[in-house]
């Protein structure tokens, strides 16, 4: 559905990568590999429109992705490296507002599910302030299951997370692909989720 | 000859004023003659405005300020509507001279300002007996000068030099927008608030004895700023390929 | 009708964002008290010169303390990602400026009101005049709001020199306190006032889309 033709792109005259190619069908996850600094969350952030590539062409169905960019908005998902969740709001209440303005249909016996799966449950009514770091990361993922888009894109979704996690995240990514969904996640640590295609930067 | 002709083909082409290897090519061309045309001129201007013209007769010698004081506030003015264009030329058609030609002129355009302010308020002392009035004119031209004083100030402290630029020409805009309502406003409040007897700028005619050493004197400051600018926008395109590549 | 009741939660999340830090609104109002009372002790308790000066306080204080809560307006949510968050979320930039600039207005900007006939007393203020104060204030602060949405979008990625904004807001205000002030101490003249002050409402509210858009835009792509 995504389709990437020879993006590079440059900032301040500096070649951050160049000519990648790549092609996200349905039922496809794609792990982009890199050290520090070669450039995933710029690509990332390249296909979701934030960075205007200095050459190349991103495509969502066919067409060229600023002809119809709302409809593609509408089919992805970013988690970026930050932690959106509001820090001055409790868990409970984060999840309402991010079921809101998402219109999710998730329903809340679902919910109720997962966030007993992730050892959430016990937090529901503190503030995100008083959760970990890592707590905080796997409230963040939440959204996956909350926006229920097509398209996900991460961004190291991995790092500060623990074993029992990354398990439950591998089995999220193995359902979400069954269901015709896709992905593409950045990571620069070896793990054990299995993935259709591998890009190094 | 040949170098007459060389120079003539050159300033034809007007691509020079977009892009800055062509502004380089020209800019060495124009620069020596118009630094002696700008000495020439400025001390011609010099000449004209202490001994050949005359004595006002009702502010005396004092009325010399003015061949300082207005040219400087003009090209305050033009200063900013040049930059304007070139804010506007460098968002809406992608040529990054705009943004160089904004980070070199911001400077100059804020010294023509304070030349004014300065000489405007040495003028008003004898005049008005005050160094400061809250006048119409002054008000705004002191508004400007902190307009430029804010466009250097986004230029010192953004780190980032593509973003850095952008917001500059945004601000200019912005700044280009408001200005008329500011001019607006403070005319109008100014004459609500006093009587508006003290402006003497406004005089309706200028004698030819007068008007020649101010028109020689704006076309100094005009050289001088032009020369000034020159050697900013040629500094600022070296500074920016450094810093780019 | 979707991107309605999108709308709508992006209000209800404003709102429970401000509902958590009401405390910082509370803040702004006490700034605002005790800047008068400063006012008062360095003028001297002349009944006369503080109801010939008073209104100009107001005004002046109600930029200062608007310009307090300039951080309301993007920093957090930039920092956050929820910026980015919103945009993937169907919102354009120019839109994010507009219900931002709206959403400081009733959250930030209209729980002064409850604070203008309480100053209009401690400053000797007459009663008739109130009705001016309020008019010029419901227009005078929603121009406020677009010019604080303008100069906060554009100091997003200032490091050195977080004041910046406040000083463009400061400096963009000026035809907003002159004529505001003007509404209140020229009765006779309150139409062409108003007009005059609904037509700077309309530009700035034209321009604050287009600039605040383009700074968000420009703000997130090279963070």
């Amino acid at each position: 559905m995504i389709l990437v033709k020879e993006l590079s792109v440059e900032r301040s005259n500096k070649k951050i990568f160049e000519n990648i190619n790549l092609s996200l069908g349905s039922g496809k996850i794609v792990l982009l590999k890199g050290k520090n600094g070669s450039g995933k969350t710029t690509l990332l952030k390249t296909i979701i429109n934030i960075i205007e590539p200095s050459s190349g062409s991103i495509y969502w169905k066919g067409k060229p992705l600023k002809k119809n960019l709302y409809d593609y908005y509408n089919h992805i998902t970013y988690i970026g490296d930050k932690t959106t969740s509001l820090r001055q709001l409790s868990v409970k209440e984060n999840i309402n507002i991010w079921k809101k303005i998402f219109l999710s249909k998730t329903s809340k016996s679902q919910i109720k599910n997962i966030l007993k799966t992730m050892r959430l449950d016990r937090y529901l009514n503190q503030k995100v302030n008083e959760l970990s770091f890592g707590e905080t990361k796997k409230l963040e993922l939440l959204r996956l299951i909350l926006e229920d888009k097509k398209i996900w894109i991460l961004d190291e979704p991995l790092s500060n997370l623990d074993e029992e996690t990354i398990d439950i995240l591998a089995q999220t990514f193995q359902d979400h692909r069954s269901k015709e969904g896709s992905i593409i996640f950045s990571s620069h640590q070896n793990s054990e989720i299995g993935v259709s295609e591998e890009i190094r930067l | 000859m040949d170098y007459v002709l060389n120079f003539h083909w050159k300033i034809v082409d007007l691509m020079f004023l977009i892009n800055p290897n062509k502004f380089n090519q020209v800019a060495d061309y124009i620069f020596r003659p118009i630094l002696v045309l700008s000495i020439l001129l400025f001390s011609l201007g010099l000449l004209f405005s202490f001994y050949i013209s005359p004595n006002d007769y009702q502010q005396g010698s004092s009325v010399r300020i003015m061949y300082v004081h207005v040219p400087s506030a003009w090209l305050a003015l033009l200063t900013y509507g040049i930059m304007t264009l070139y804010s506007i030329a460098a968002l809406a058609f992608k040529i990054p001279f705009g943004f160089i030609f904004n980070t070199a002129v911001a400077p100059i355009g804020a010294i023509f300002t304070l030349i004014c302010i300065i000489s405007g308020s040495l003028w008003g002392k004898p005049m008005w007996g005050t160094w400061w009035v809250w006048d119409a004119r002054l008000t705004s031209v002191a508004i400007l000068f902190i307009i430029y004083l804010i466009i250097i100030f986004i230029n010192l402290s953004f780190e980032n030099r593509i973003l850095r630029e952008k917001i500059v020409a945004i601000f200019i805009l912005v700044g280009s927008v408001n200005l008329p309502i500011i001019k607006f406003s403070v005319d109008w409040w100014n004459t609500l608030h006093q009587p508006a007897t003290i402006s003497k700028l406004s005089k309706p005619s200028i004698d030819p004895s007068m008007l020649t050493p101010l028109i020689i004197m704006t076309l100094a400051f005009m050289m001088i700023g032009l020369a000034i600018a020159i050697l900013r926008i040629k500094t600022e395109i070296i500074s920016r390929k450094s810093h780019l590549n | 009708m979707l991107f309605f009741n999108k709308i709508i939660y992006f209000y209800y999340r404003e709102y429970k964002l401000n509902l958590s830090g009401f405390q910082d609104i509370l803040t702004n109002i006490i700034f605002f008290f005790l800047s008068i009372f400063i006012f008062i002790f360095s003028i001297g308790p002349d009944k006369e010169t503080i109801s010939n000066i008073g209104l100009g306080i107001v005004w002046t204080l109600l930029l200062l303390s608007s310009t307090l809560s300039l951080r309301k307006f993007y920093q957090d949510d930039f920092e956050s990602g929820n910026l980015l968050i919103l945009h993937l979320n169907g919102f354009s930039f120019g839109f994010i400026a507009i219900l931002k600039t709206l959403s400081h207005f009733f959250f930030v900007q209209v729980p002064f009101l409850i604070s203008l006939p309480i100053a209009s007393i401690l400053l000797n203020i007459a009663s008739d005049k109130l009705i001016y104060l309020f008019s010029s204030f419901a227009i005078g602060s929603l121009i406020l709001s677009c010019l604080g949405s303008i100069s906060s979008s554009m100091n997003l990625m200032n490091q050195k020199n977080f004041l910046l904004g406040s000083v463009i807001v400061m400096m963009l205000s000026i035809p907003v306190i002159i004529f505001s002030v003007g509404v209140i101490n020229f009765e006779e003249n309150f139409n062409s006032l108003i007009n005059i002050l609904f037509g700077i409402l309309l530009i700035v509210f034209a321009i604050n889309p287009w600039a605040g858009g383009l700074c968000l835009k420009l703000s997130l792509e090279n963070s």
